[in-house]
């Protein structure tokens, strides 16, 4: 994490996270994740996500515990994607033993918050090395076209 | 697979040319489990994506320092928690400490400022009656006068004694300060 520890030392304390959240773990029976959920804005076209700490088994637009954050897929007019997010809570949710699902996971290796996601780097990858082959694959071609023109 | 739509997206479809009689639309999942398998399908052999080995090995290093990093962070966060909401307490414990001093120190001050006050009002009190005593006292003092003074029955009795008792305020007084009562009198 980015944020400094606490100086205090202090007595480790074995109790679970939130005393509350023991009945509603009961009842619920699931545990927690960090996820995306669409806000419905009943526009087509035109998503926006909420990313929302909510149990596991509820639905994915359904009642969440908390909202974290937010992602705009579409790029705005100086082509960014917009995201927020809200490093405190997401921190207490991480320690109270919420999963993150891997678009999420992704989200947060990318601004620096978790450690960059494998697949992100391997997706990279692969790409790089796409556009590496489709350019010496032209390369290649107008070479040959430029010899077929000469001969 | 497909399915008979009617209503509204008719008129459109209609002009997206459809050659058949009745207008249908592409519907997901309509096969069951004891559907047979469609004539176009039947020989299908499904095959996953192909692996890399190289990538597999870099792939798994990867995933295995992102875990190792992902476990160290939750246990980092839980305990930051933990102590968070011991700070919490602490604090809580001091708030509660600090309203009982605080609310004692009020109480005597309040208990200050009332005596303070009920010491100015008996200071008050007390001016007013000694001005009433001094009143009193004049009071007296202009009655004790009023027995001496000059009336109209008194009148001439009193103009007899002035005439019949000359009184001399005449007298003479020296540098020294010696003053000498007895002078002439016509």
């Amino acid at each position: 994490f980015a944020a400094p520890k606490a100086s205090f030392s202090a007595v480790l304390l074995s109790a679970s996270c939130d005393a509350a959240s023991l009945l509603l773990k009961k009842y619920h029976g699931g545990y927690v994740v960090l996820r995306f959920a669409l806000a419905g804005h009943k526009q087509a076209n035109r998503p926006f996500y909420r990313i929302v700490a909510a149990y596991n088994k509820r639905a994915r637009d359904g009642k969440y515990l908390e909202q974290l954050g937010s992602y705009d897929p579409l790029p705005n007019i100086s082509n960014e994607k917009l995201v927020s997010l809200n490093f405190d809570r997401i921190k207490y949710w991480i320690g109270c033993g919420a999963h993150t699902t891997k678009p999420v996971a992704k989200l947060l290796g990318l601004a620096g918050f978790f450690p960059l996601h494998p697949m992100t780097i391997t997706d990279a990858e692969r790409q790089r090395a796409q556009t590496e082959l489709t350019a010496t694959g032209t390369e290649d071609g107008l070479r040959e076209g430029r010899k077929e023109a000469e001969v | 697979m497909f399915q008979v739509i009617g209503g509204r997206s008719v008129q459109a479809a209609r002009v997206l040319a459809p050659r058949s009689a009745v207008l249908v639309e592409a519907v997901r999942g309509r096969k069951s489990r004891t559907d047979p398998v469609a004539k176009s399908k039947v020989g299908r052999i499904k095959v996953p994506p192909p692996v890399d080995p190289e990538e597999m090995v870099v792939l798994k290093e990867r995933y295995g320092e992102y875990q190792m990093i992902m476990r160290a962070l939750r246990l980092e966060a839980r305990q930051e928690a933990q102590e968070h909401r011991v700070l919490m307490d602490l604090n809580h414990l001091e708030n509660q400490r600090m309203l009982k001093l605080r609310i004692v120190r009020v109480q005597k001050e309040k208990e200050e400022a009332d005596r303070k006050k009920f010491e100015v009002i008996l200071q008050r009190e007390q001016e007013q009656q000694e001005i009433v005593k001094e009143k009193e006292k004049e009071i007296l003092q202009l009655q004790e006068d009023a027995k001496n003074f000059i009336t109209l029955e008194n009148l001439d009795q009193r103009i007899e004694e002035a005439l019949d008792n000359p009184k001399n305020y005449n007298f003479a007084i020296d540098k020294q300060g010696k003053v000498v009562k007895q002078t002439m009198l016509q």
